[in-house]
């Protein structure tokens, strides 16, 4: 009963990374950046919905939709302002993203810092919880994992069902075979920037509901979106999602054994671990 | 410009660099004499974050391995010293060296496996490895737990700043090592690209390793300083990210990958953010957040780029004589017996997953011959080669050079002994001159004892010699064509191996490469072995062509009687309708 009880809080945690992964999916597939500051956007996010609710009684439910564009405009007004100016340089564009992002994630996790300050917070919502065959299950977690879990299929869907999906993903599996085809990729990489930071904001608001969260967070988290996409696979959705839910299970089983250091650390301790088994593995990502 | 791109080249003069070093020396020396206890705090404060910097600027600078992780050893260091002079009766000062060895020890360890990734990876791979680090010691009670270590106090500032300053200048001295030497070269050349840097003789994992280790000591150093200034530290402080934040802007601010940069960077941006933290204090962060961005989009070579412009702080062009020497003829090198073939290849095959891509292929290059490879697109030719030069591995089969064996040589090795190849597209080092292309692969080929006159002749005799100071971005696609052949040329060979060299050129430049082709053993090339697309241009110059066919060898003959197997022209045009 343990191991239900273990399994099913895992898959509901996991529920909720599924967005955080794929939102950085997004990104790392189009405009081949690892967004360094992509915990920072969802920690914004998180502390924003938790001051937000706690000042009008608001349901976290109904920030979600306004955090998620606001984060899709900050998105399109960043990349253009940081990211796209280095495309020119090429071959070196990678690093010098890289170090811009780091920057950014500074920026904004000191603007989180003096914005809501440094201590942890969580929303007190939908607190119950509910019992199914001696298994008991948050209402919070229940809510935040399937809504997590729930846009992350929306967005698989977007993604090969409509025009615009179809280019984002010709755009991430060859630059130059989309352009070719007419697809503008420079306009390609704003969507994908804008859409992976809006619902990076949209995952910043579940996760809350969930998990204590402050600035110094951030760095975690985009950590953690890292191992799994490293994990299930670079540009596969699919992968990506098994993955996520994965790493919930493992987190929680390794939680309930050996506390909460222990769990926080082993997406450190997976992805060096996998790394160093199987290197072949990462080249490609690389 | 961006990073890596080191435009400000100062051909044999120095000396700016010199004095600059000069006035440096003199002001670190006065501030003990002269300064406040203050100024004494700060100066100690800025050294210790110059070596921190040096020592990141080894990896990430010149080698190219990004890392957001080095805090791990300035974290082992503080531990490690600190825990010696808690349970020890040694002196500090060998304490904190007794932590440089450590950390060298771990890295040493570490080394290999981290460096086997690359990019975000490996950055995020060393990130990763400090908040294990953080989470252990603060779990292992020997290390104080979470509560840290509280030493007796025992302060000397002066002490303290002497230390400072000596491994500040170790970084220096390091920088300016690796800038100006053959092992800086092997560093760069792999930052660019390290297959290319492979294939001309790198051993790519120990100079990847080395560079790896001294960027461990130099924080390592810095952290058992700390242990001492402070007497007191504990694992958020030793493992905190924020310190290889500091380090990263530093860096880049004063310019990535120079001698300079790291200690401009941290002086300004130190002297800087103190006056800053006057005024809006808690947004220091936030500040080198910003720092890096601005940094990012309007200097990316830093503040050493904007210097170069006025022709200081330039770095020398590694290992150049003042003179480009005369053409002297390569050195007789000890040739293996006449009777043994230069290559042999039995039963080689090659499996990526379930595809087999080469199916045991054997053949056999003599002395004096010239061989091309041919078939379709994805007959196995590239891969074949790839194999040959120890790019990939094979599932099974032999491959003697030489008549030695070396399927289980790295491909460093490979080229070493004598086995040179050229890349399909050219994949010269855009980053260093013409010059430093073709010293690197000499420095490692067979005559690399004398290097330099080789590299010389190299340049002489291919016709790139007026040139040999360029940068490599200035030269036009036959330069750069030239200038890989060149490299080839540099490791003086045994065998060269040609990847489709002819592929997508004119008439004319086929004509030229062809003219290349038969000087090849003019110029001591013993074998050669070109896989070929452009049927014709090949033909004429082959003693013997040998036909792959999805991974089988279905031909191996003389060029008239190859062309008219009917199983080739089968395999090239199909089944007769």
């Amino acid at each position: 009963m343990l191991a239900l009880q273990l399994l099913v809080d895992g898959v509901l945690l996991g529920g909720t990374y599924v967005l955080i992964a794929q939102s950085l999916n997004l990104i790392f597939g189009v405009m081949g950046v690892v967004n360094l500051a992509h915990g920072s956007f969802i920690v914004m996010a998180g502390l924003f919905t938790a001051w937000f609710t706690a000042t009008t009684a608001a349901s976290p439910l109904l920030v979600l939709p306004i955090v998620l564009l606001v984060g899709f405009g900050v998105g399109a007004v960043l990349q253009p302002l940081l990211l796209e100016r280095l495309v020119r340089h090429g071959r070196r564009a990678e690093l010098l993203s890289l170090m811009v992002t780091f920057g950014l994630d500074y920026v904004l996790v000191e603007l989180a810092l003096q914005i809501f300050g440094s201590n942890y917070v969580s929303v007190p919502y939908l607190q119950s919880t509910f019992t199914v065959g001696g298994v008991t299950v948050s209402k919070a977690l229940l809510v935040a994992g399937l809504s997590g879990a729930a846009l992350a299929a929306l967005l698989h869907i977007g993604l090969n069902r409509t025009p615009l999906g179809k280019a984002l993903l010709a755009a991430s599996q060859s630059a130059t075979g989309a352009v070719s085809c007419g697809i503008d990729v420079g306009r390609m990489r704003l969507v994908a920037f804008a859409l992976g930071v809006g619902l990076a904001s949209a995952a910043g608001v579940l996760l809350v509901l969930v998990i204590p969260m402050a600035a110094e967070s951030a760095d975690s988290l985009t950590i953690l979106a890292f191992v799994i996409i490293a994990l299930g696979g670079l540009g596969n959705y699919v992968g990506v999602a098994v993955a996520a839910l994965l790493l919930g299970i493992a987190q929680s089983v390794v939680g309930f054994y050996f506390g909460g250091d222990a769990e926080n650390v082993l997406p450190f301790v997976l992805l060096i671990g996998f790394m160093a088994a199987r290197p072949q593995r990462f080249r490609r990502a690389a | 410009m961006t990073p890596y791109e080191r435009p400000g080249r100062e051909h044999g003069r120095v000396w700016r660099g010199i004095s600059l070093a000069a006035v440096a020396a003199t002001v670190i020396v006065v501030i003990p004499l002269a300064g406040s206890a203050y100024t004494l705090q700060l100066a100690t404060d800025i050294l210790t974050s110059a070596a921190l910097a040096y020592g990141w600027n080894l990896i990430s600078g010149f080698t190219g391995y990004l890392s957001f992780g080095q805090v791990s050893f300035y974290g082992i260091g503080g531990y490690a010293t600190a825990l010696l002079v808690l349970h020890t009766p040694l002196p500090w000062y060998v304490a904190v060296a007794a932590g440089g060895l450590l950390a060298a020890t771990a890295a040493v360890v570490i080394g290999p496996i981290m460096l086997r990734l690359r990019g975000i990876l490996f950055a995020l791979g060393m990130f990763g490895l400090a908040r294990i680090l953080g989470v252990v010691f603060s779990d292992w009670s020997y290390a104080g737990g979470g509560n840290g270590v509280t030493l007796p106090a025992e302060l000397t500032p002066i002490g303290v700043y002497v230390f400072a300053a000596l491994v500040a200048l170790v970084g220096f001295g390091l920088s300016a090592w690796v800038a100006c030497s053959g092992f800086g070269l092997d560093a760069m050349g792999l930052r660019e690209d390290e297959e290319a840097a492979a294939a001309l003789g790198v051993p790519t994992t120990r100079v990847k390793v080395f560079a790896f280790v001294a960027s461990a000591v130099l924080p390592a150093l810095a952290g058992g300083l700390v242990a001492w200034n402070r007497s007191y530290i504990d694992p958020p402080s030793m493992f905190d990210p924020t310190i290889d934040l500091q380090t990263v802007v530093f860096v880049l601010f004063g310019g990535i990958g120079t001698v300079w940069g790291p200690f401009l960077g941290t002086l300004v941006l130190m002297l800087v953010g103190e006056q800053f933290l006057v005024y809006f204090p808690n947004l220091e962060l936030a500040l080198f957040g910003l720092v890096v961005i601005l940094t990012v989009l309007i200097l990316p070579g830093g503040l050493v780029s904007l210097a170069n412009r006025f022709g200081w702080l330039r770095q020398p062009v590694v290992l150049a004589p003042t003179e480009l020497p005369d053409a002297a003829p390569p050195l007789p090198r000890a040739s293996s017996a006449d009777a043994v073939p230069v290559l042999e290849v039995r039963d080689l095959t090659v499996r990526f997953g379930g595809l087999v891509a080469l199916h045991s292929v054997s053949f056999m290059v003599g002395r004096g011959e010239t061989i091309s490879i041919i078939g379709a697109n994805g007959a196995g030719k590239t891969t074949l080669f790839n194999t040959l030069t120890g790019f990939i591995q094979p599932a099974a089969g032999e491959i003697r050079f030489l008549g030695r064996s070396v399927a289980h040589l790295p491909a460093f090795r490979r080229a070493q002994l004598g086995m040179a190849r050229s890349f399909q597209i050219p994949r010269v080092m855009d980053a260093m001159t013409v010059w430093e292309n073709v010293v690197l692969a000499a420095r490692h080929g067979r005559q690399g004892h004398r290097a330099v006159e080789h590299a010389a002749w190299v340049l002489h005799t291919v016709g790139l010699a007026p040139m040999w100071l360029h940068p490599v971005t200035r030269l036009s696609p036959g330069h750069r064509r030239l200038l890989e052949f060149a490299r080839v040329l540099a490791l003086d060979p045994e065998l060269v191996l040609l990847d489709e060299v002819m592929a997508g050129m004119s008439r004319e430049e086929q004509e030229n490469v062809r003219t290349v082709i038969r000087r090849l053993p003019a110029l001591g090339v013993a074998a050669v072995a070109c896989v070929e697309h452009v049927i014709a241009a090949i033909a004429d110059l082959s003693d013997r062509m040998i036909v792959l066919d999805f991974g089988r060898k279905i031909a191996d003959d003389v060029p008239s009687r190859v062309l008219t197997d009917p199983v080739v022209v089968r395999a090239y045009l199909g089944e007769p309708q």
